[in-house]
């Protein structure tokens, strides 16, 4: 699972000054513009762009995986959707029964494809990248809830956890004489035998965490102050602003524009 | 038990706020769906169309920031301790089934159980910061946080309503839920994706489309087709857990309390009392840890 390594990403330390919020600003006005501007040659250099950032940040390694698992599925399901069956479609390259395979139907998954891998690339850089504490830090410190904050940290953190305690409920069941054969029946008995321990340990835990957070102050008001000090600088918060104007400004230019065409 | 601190007055924010932030958001996702439904054929065929995504994409995340903006203040600690619970349960239990053969997701089921015993706010905010959470890892599930918020909801309100309590009624509500949740998130796979995620939920579309629909329409059949079954299965399966769990770690929570959402608990809404664990589940239960360990 791609998912346990995300978080305690060891960035090197010259990409440690930038701060979390310009990595999220660039990660989604790059996002936003590349689905506004819908150009393939776009598309393909955002990704080699992205690439070309994990491979330099030495994430690579999960980048591509994690983005490899969401595409491939989704790329084969528009290709085979689109490729085959495209009504619109005029130019036709080859028919087999009610399969027609146009142009038109090949080119608008083509170019759908790359405009979501571009995306998909661009936002797991960034969540590859970014330190969680950096970034809950960033956030508290611009008055984001420290609640969202907390939900994003446990998350990141109870994942691995608790597959490994799926992992060892189910070898506890197994050695209680669990055999898991191909009938459905069998799949469903076995699922609740596995699923029950798990969802019980999990909501009993999270009463001992609630009175752990409540006794820490979770939901008493007033300020809070933080002792991470995350990198920020005039020329960062610049940036920042220019991206997200970037992106608003590529938002309304192409509603307009389809707007006076159509 | 009341989840608020002891020691500490509680703090009110002013509520008007915060229900017209529920209202902009509700709002926001609805005015998103209906103007992607009137405008639909404009650029879904004219090439990879990005005016409706981009429309899509804002309106619904919009709708879901504001939405949890809203709710996640409101939400006492131990509601708001399930929610990571509930995400990493969506996507365990959910790979626990494999979606790949079947044309289900099955990855609601975190989100619908915090519903059931939390209530429609906890469960519309499970659903939202689920998917941002999610998105982390998969970002394909962003723009799917306004129907999963949804989801989250109805499933809170049927639970309110009582439909946990008949054993066949879950399903039932699960069935409504999915057609709703479905007919909201088509646009979304329409506009955004272009199709499904899904290898088997993708030949449902084919097929459709073979017939000559349009991309929307034919998805939201497929979605028709997949979303209410998926969602009485989801329903089923919280009902199967919240049943299961000790009667103990059912009554911690308010909102199952007050309104009485499962069968069988009557006698402790009626004294609104935390009773001790009844002997029939968990053995010797060591009082209630959840309240003791607060006060101390």
């Amino acid at each position: 699972m791609t998912v346990s390594a995300a978080g305690g990403a060891p960035a090197p330390a010259r990409r440690e000054r930038l701060n979390p919020l310009t990595r999220l600003a660039a990660a989604g006005s790059t996002a936003v513009i590349t689905t506004a501007a819908a150009s393939w040659p776009l598309s393909v250099a955002v990704i080699a762009a992205c690439l070309g950032l994990s491979v330099a940040g030495g994430n690579a390694r999960r980048v591509v995986p994690a983005a490899a698992a969401v595409m491939v599925p989704l790329g084969l399901s528009l290709l085979a959707l689109h490729g085959l069956f495209f009504p619109e479609g005029r130019t036709l390259l080859a028919a087999w029964g009610p399969a027609r395979i146009t142009a038109e139907g090949l080119d608008f998954a083509g170019q759908r494809i790359l405009q979501l891998a571009a995306v998909v690339v661009a936002l797991l850089l960034f969540s590859f990248s970014v330190s969680v504490p950096d970034l809950v830090a960033a956030m508290s410190a611009r008055g984001v809830q420290g609640r969202f904050a907390f939900v994003l940290a446990s998350t990141l953190t109870l994942l691995p956890a608790i597959g490994l305690r799926a992992r060892r409920i189910r070898q506890a069941q197994e050695a209680r004489g669990l055999v898991i054969s191909r009938s459905l029946v069998s799949r469903i008995a076995a699922f609740r035998l596995q699923a029950i321990p798990l969802v019980l340990a999990l909501i009993e835990d999270a009463g001992t965490r609630a009175a752990a957070l409540e006794a820490r102050g979770l939901s008493s008001p007033g300020p809070r102050t933080s002792y991470r000090e995350v990198p920020d600088s005039i020329a960062q918060r610049t940036v920042r602003a220019i991206l997200v104007l970037a992106a608003l400004a590529a938002v309304v230019l192409r509603v307009v524009q389809a707007a006076s065409g159509a | 038990m009341s989840s608020s601190s002891l020691t500490l007055p509680a703090q009110e924010r002013p509520a008007a706020r915060r229900r017209l932030l529920e209202i902009l958001g509700a709002l926001a996702i609805a005015a998103t769906y209906v103007y992607l439904v009137l405008n639909q054929p404009a650029d879904i065929t004219g090439g990879p169309g990005s005016a409706s995504a981009l429309i899509a994409l804002t309106g619904f995340l919009a709708g879901a920031v504001l939405l949890i903006v809203a709710v996640l203040p409101t939400l006492p600690a131990s509601t708001l301790v399930l929610i990571p619970v509930a995400l990493v349960l969506n996507i365990v239990l959910g790979q626990f089934v494999g979606s790949t053969l079947v044309p289900f997701y099955l990855d609601a089921i975190g989100t619908v159980l915090i519903a059931v015993l939390a209530g429609p706010a906890a469960g519309a905010a499970t659903g939202a910061l689920g998917s941002i959470v999610w998105s982390f890892f998969n970002p394909t599930v962003l723009p799917f946080a306004a129907g999963a918020a949804l989801i989250g909801c109805l499933a809170g309100l049927a639970a309110r309503y009582g439909l946990f309590r008949r054993f066949y009624l879950a399903p039932v509500a699960g069935f409504v839920t999915g057609i709703i949740a479905g007919v909201v998130s088509a646009p979304v796979a329409a506009f955004v994706f272009g199709g499904t995620s899904g290898v088997a939920t993708g030949a449902i579309v084919s097929a459709f489309r073979a017939m000559g629909d349009t991309l929307l329409a034919a998805i939201t059949k497929q979605a028709l087709i997949s979303d209410p079954m998926d969602k009485a299965i989801v329903f089923t399966i919280v009902a199967l857990l919240v049943y299961a769990l000790p009667r103990r770690v059912r009554q911690q929570f308010p909102f199952i309390r007050r309104h009485r959402v499962l069968a069988g608990d009557s006698a402790a809404t009626k004294t609104g009392l935390n009773e001790p664990a009844s002997g029939s589940a968990s053995g010797p239960a060591p009082g209630s840890t959840h309240g003791s360990a607060r006060n101390g």
